[in-house]
């Protein structure tokens, strides 16, 4: 990992470990006799701030690197291969959208109904070619999970308007 | 072996019994074989539908894929230089290049002869060594498992990723996340935020499927697929010859023993099992110069080992009901779904379990013998189904898994808040393993804590006066400090002074 990752990392790490130790201080404590539910929050939570803060420090005292090849160019070349190099992530945040829309439709379109358009919109997103086969799968996915988790093990799903 | 033993034994043996080791065996197989779902993940899914089964069947069920995938993981790593799960990655070095000499087929049958032999020699040593740790167990108070937890914790920290800090830290996460909900001893909610599923404590399905499951299919998602050549293997070919069993019998044997003691650490044993075995068959052997250009003794040890650790890990769970690897966590989260506590007093209390549970590792290791080695070549073309048609099968499955836990769609949420996470913690080196065994001993660990403090009047030195306290607080010590100390003393001995990393 580069310096800049960790630098960030333990930074995003000590915010949090700060602000989840000063909402543990809403819960007693008491005494060594009898501890209160705050002490091993507190315990795991400065450990947690020890760490990263440890964590950080030594990314700042680590010899400087620079994290990447500084390159040469215009700037329309380097935010080319700034969007080439990221088009992965691109992707990851397009499906982490359609989970959330999925979880949102869920309630109100159903759960078989939003859950055969996420896996037909899921493989598209992956590069699956034409409609046929993702509608397939996504028919086959659907009866498969309706007759083993809702016939046979009597789980119930979210209904919504459609089914 | 008394009479009642053997007879608890042939519980395995019932109709039930029988499908789920199959049905568990086949699922792991399958989970080994296609590089997306580790054990962990799958075992997490599979949790819903064995409530179905009841708790012996059910359990075996999800033993069946824990040590199933292990039989799978090897099959691609020798026909597709593609290793299922992590355990099998040392196979490609030696596995693949023999395919690509012709000798798939002896890779193959020497993996799962090995796997099958330190399969059986794990299941026999964990059948004499889990009681009796369980009636050693029987003298431990609070304080000897709260050293015991944090034994656990420093040794993890020291085998996993390529960081103790940055494993240290996903530790302290999981055990923060573990503190959501009621307090273990008064009862009082903490970190649910008025959410009702919260109050229960967060959903370790929907952390497991999230960090394990969604956080994979992003991956894969956001690495570009490449066509995968599988190396063609016929039935005929499958027998190994003389010479080539010849040089795998002591390497299975050596990887049994080394496996089944590396089991009983902390850490994802199977892979350390692997690595370590095939680094002492190198260092031992006459030709160590074959090693990576197809050296059978590098498929069988590892092989032998990575099964073997998966009976080692069951020591500690079914014994001590401490969960030491993300598997065996997952494990101890079903067998609390099924109202089976591991412990101590599981022999006693569920005896029909844990020894339905233990015979089923010897069923199941003669089944996955018997059908891996004709149904090689199915499985091996398994890796072909592209990703683009496998990956929403995944989402779809971790949704239902998640979802079916506590019908409750905020565990949904957690599902893929946890994926993400998981998977921006994939990018900036933090591994998932840690966080989920840090989710798990959380509550035993703030338990057993609290009660060695209430129990002594507040005297802090009880935590660590008894002997057995003293021994697991030096070894975490030692475990601290001579990873410190060691190369300052070695770069003394050698005159050339080095900073520490």
């Amino acid at each position: 990992m580069t310096p800049r990752k960790e630098i960030v990392s333990s930074s995003v790490l000590i915010l949090f470990s700060l602000t989840f130790l000063i909402y543990t201080t809403r819960y007693p404590l008491d005494d060594w006799e009898s501890p209160g539910p705050a002490v091993f929050p507190l315990l795991a939570g400065g450990v947690l701030l020890l760490l990263a803060a440890w964590q950080l420090i030594r990314a700042f005292l680590a010899p400087k690197t620079s994290d990447r090849a500084v390159q040469k160019g215009s700037l329309v070349t380097s935010l080319q291969a700034f969007f080439h190099e990221n088009q992965g992530e691109a992707k990851v945040f397009a499906l982490t959208a359609l989970l959330i829309a999925y979880i949102l439709l869920m309630q109100w379109i159903g759960f078989f109904v939003s859950t055969f358009l996420l896996t037909i919109l899921s493989s598209r997103l992956m590069e699956a070619k034409g409609w046929i086969k993702p509608i397939v799968l996504s028919a086959g996915i659907g009866l498969f999970c309706y007759s083993l988790f809702e016939v046979w093990l009597k789980l119930s799903f979210p209904r919504g308007i459609l089914f | 072996m008394s009479q009642g033993v053997f007879s608890y034994l042939l519980i395995t043996l019932q109709p039930d019994n029988v499908i789920a080791c199959f049905a568990g065996a086949m699922i792991g197989t399958l989970i080994g074989v296609l590089p997306g779902l580790g054990p962990a993940a799958a075992m997490a899914l599979v949790i819903p539908l064995t409530l179905k089964l009841g708790p012996t069947a059910g359990l075996i069920m999800l033993a069946g894929i824990y040590y199933g995938s292990m039989y799978g993981g090897s099959t691609t790593s020798i026909l597709v230089n593609v290793p299922g799960e992590p355990a099998s990655v040392v196979t490609t070095l030696d596995g693949y290049t023999m395919a690509k000499k012709g000798r798939a087929g002896a890779a193959l049958a020497v993996a799962a002869i090995g796997s099958f032999v330190a399969g059986t020699v794990s299941v026999i040593a964990l059948q004499f060594f889990a009681p009796l740790l369980a009636r050693t167990a029987l003298a431990f108070g609070p304080a000897e498992y709260f050293a015991l937890t944090v034994l656990g914790v420093v040794l993890l920290s020291n085998m996993t990723g390529s960081s103790k800090t940055r494993s240290l830290i996903m530790m302290m996460a999981g055990l923060i996340l573990s503190t959501v909900g009621m307090d273990p001893i008064g009862g009082l909610e903490r970190f649910s935020f008025g959410i009702e599923t919260a109050q229960g404590g967060i959903s370790f399905i929907a952390i497991t499927t999230g960090l394990f499951g969604i956080a994979e299919v992003f991956e894969v998602m956001a690495a570009r697929e490449k066509p995968l050549e599988i190396l063609p293997v016929k039935f005929r070919e499958l027998y190994p010859n003389r010479e080539e069993i010849r040089r795998s019998a002591a390497p299975i044997a050596r990887g049994s023993v080394l496996g089944f003691l590396i089991g009983l650490l902390p850490g994802p044993a199977a892979t350390m099992a692997s690595f370590a075995s095939y680094g002492m068959e190198k260092s031992i052997s006459k030709h160590p110069e074959e090693f990576g250009s197809g050296a059978i003794e590098g498929v069988a040890g590892p092989e032998a080992a990575n099964n073997a650790a998966c009976g080692g890990a069951m020591i500690p769970l079914l014994s001590l009901g401490l969960p030491f690897t993300p598997a065996t966590a997952v494990l101890l989260g079903g067998m609390l779904l099924h109202g089976v506590t591991p412990g101590p007093f599981l022999l006693r209390d569920r005896p029909d379990v844990f020894w339905g549970v233990i015979g089923s590792f010897y069923l199941g290791n003669a089944m996955l013998l018997i059908l891996n080695l004709p149904l090689v070549g199915i499985f091996a073309k398994l890796v072909r189904v592209p990703s683009r048609y496998l990956m929403p099968a995944i989402l779809v499955l971790c949704t239902i898994g998640t979802y079916g836990d506590n019908t409750a769609l905020f565990d949904v949420w957690v599902m893929l808040v946890a994926g993400v996470i998981g998977y921006v913690m994939r990018k900036y080196g933090y591994q998932p393993a840690p966080l989920v065994v840090g989710l798990v001993l959380g509550p035993v660990m703030e338990r057993s804590f609290r009660q060695t403090l209430i129990i002594s009047g507040g005297r802090v030195e009880s935590l660590w006066e008894s002997s057995l306290c003293m021994a697991m607080w030096g070894v975490a010590l030692l475990a601290i400090f001579l990873p410190l100390v060691i190369p300052k003393i070695r770069a003394w001995m050698q005159g050339h002074p080095q900073n520490d990393a």
